[in-house]
């Protein structure tokens, strides 16, 4: 039989993978700001 | 012979030319030069005392702090604010962004004369400063260490840059032909350049690799070099945004009004490109945070110091820039590149002083000598520099 277990993203560098996606995520995002500048009302 | 006599005739020329340039121009009695003069006058007679009676006599450094204010500020600090100039060549003359080419002569006057005199000041802090050579001359190679290959190359380093900016002394100097020779071996220096500058940007940090256990681990990391080397650029950025503001406001009359405009362009860019490497940075050190299992550390005050160099002058000024540059607030920008470049200051001092040997019973603390020979090195720079501004053709390209 088998058994569920949650990983302990401490042990597995989980947590690194994690941030790496979010880095990514917010790297893309950071980029789009920069680069349209803020329309004037 | 005819030869002969022709250079005989340009050297007594140039010679003639050139004193008559060494006359001062401008006022005198500037709040600048009230201030500089003293200090400079105060730090030549404190290094003779430190070339006469040793480094003990004038600074707090011992066989347990080796290493002071001098390196630390001069030398570790001063480098990464010169990181500009391979920025912008890299910019400029590789990726061929002409929007910047304007800013370049500048960028690498600054750069070298950092290199001059804050790796100059390595020289003050050699305990018998005339070993410096030995790297050079082959007296007792070190092939397997940092300091040799950092000493090569700033070195030559400090010969590419000169390389790079012989255009404009030969300009000056209304020498056509040398002007035509030097400009042609541009490209491949700033090649040169490129390349010894990530490495020895980089190897500054690897120097602190074998003082894994003098370092409080927080700051301590296998990754020194690249953060070293990533915090150089945005380093080198800001310093540019900071160094053109003053410029553009003490030397408005050598500048033209187009390159006023344009420069707002340029600053916008630059606030746009550290904005962005100061984000890499930032990941660079949570992913190292988080590799390291560093959360075991941030409870004391050594966790909330780090915290605060980190998310106070890396993050903060980072979302600034973004800010700024969005909304094309030139005076934000500005304020961010200040607060990064403290940033920078801080997080070099942390490394070299204030985290090394962190446990120590007797703490280091630099004498008011070592910090009045540091402001003597950047007040020296900043005559030189405004001596060779007002003189040639760094802002624009003819005379």
């Amino acid at each position: 039989m088998e058994f569920y277990y949650y990983v302990n993203i401490f042990e597995t560098k989980g947590l690194e993978y994690l941030l790496l996606i979010c880095f990514l995520v917010l790297f893309i995002l950071l980029v789009r700001y920069i680069s349209t500048p803020e329309k004037k009302k | 012979m005819n030869n002969t006599v022709v250079i005989t005739g340009e050297f007594k020329r140039f010679i003639k030319f050139f004193r008559n340039e060494l006359n001062p121009r401008g006022k005198w009695l500037t709040p600048f030069n009230v201030i500089s003069i003293p200090i400079i006058l105060l730090g030549i007679a404190i290094l003779y005392v430190r070339f006469t009676q040793g480094l003990g006599s004038v600074t707090n450094l011992s066989q347990q702090f080796p290493w002071g204010f001098w390196i630390g500020f001069d030398v570790v600090t001063g480098v990464a604010f010169a990181g500009g100039a391979y920025v912008i060549t890299f910019v400029v003359y590789v990726m061929r962004i002409e929007k910047y080419h304007s800013i370049v002569r500048v960028t690498v006057l600054n750069g070298l004369l950092a290199y001059i005199f804050y790796a100059g000041a390595l020289v003050l802090d050699l305990g018998r400063p005339w070993h410096i050579v030995n790297p050079i001359i082959g007296n007792s190679f070190g092939f397997n260490s940092v300091l040799f290959l950092v000493s090569w190359h700033f070195l030559l380093y400090m010969i590419a840059e000169f390389v790079e900016f012989s255009p404009v002394i030969a300009e000056w100097a209304h020498w056509e032909k040398v002007r035509k020779f030097v400009s042609a071996l541009t490209l491949g220096a700033v090649i040169f350049g490129i390349t010894l500058s990530m490495l020895h940007q980089s190897g500054l940090g690897a120097l602190f690799l074998m003082a894994k256990p003098k370092i409080h681990p927080l700051w301590y990391s296998e990754f020194i070099p690249l953060l070293f080397f990533v915090s150089s650029i945005f380093a080198g950025l800001s310093m540019i945004i900071f160094e053109g503001t003053i410029s553009h406001k003490v030397f408005k009359n050598l500048i033209g009004e187009k390159s006023h405009y344009s420069y707002e362009e340029i600053i916008l860019g630059l606030g746009k490109g550290a904005a962005i490497t100061m984000f890499v940075y930032y990941f660079f050190q949570s992913l190292i945070f988080i590799h390291e299992e560093r959360w075991t550390l941030i409870n004391d005050f050594w966790g909330y110091w780090y915290l605060f160099e980190v998310i106070g002058f890396v993050l903060i000024p980072c979302f600034i820039f973004a800010y700024a540059v969005r909304n094309r607030s030139f005076g934000l920008i500005r304020i961010a590149s200040v607060i990064s470049l403290i940033g920078i200051i801080l997080n070099r001092l942390n490394v070299s002083v204030i985290a090394f040997n962190w446990n120590a019973v007797n703490k280091y603390y630099p004498s008011w000598q070592e910090i009045i020979v540091t402001l003597m090195v950047i007040f020296s720079e900043i005559w030189v520099f405004r001596w060779i501004v007002v003189r040639m053709p760094v802002f624009s390209k003819t005379k």
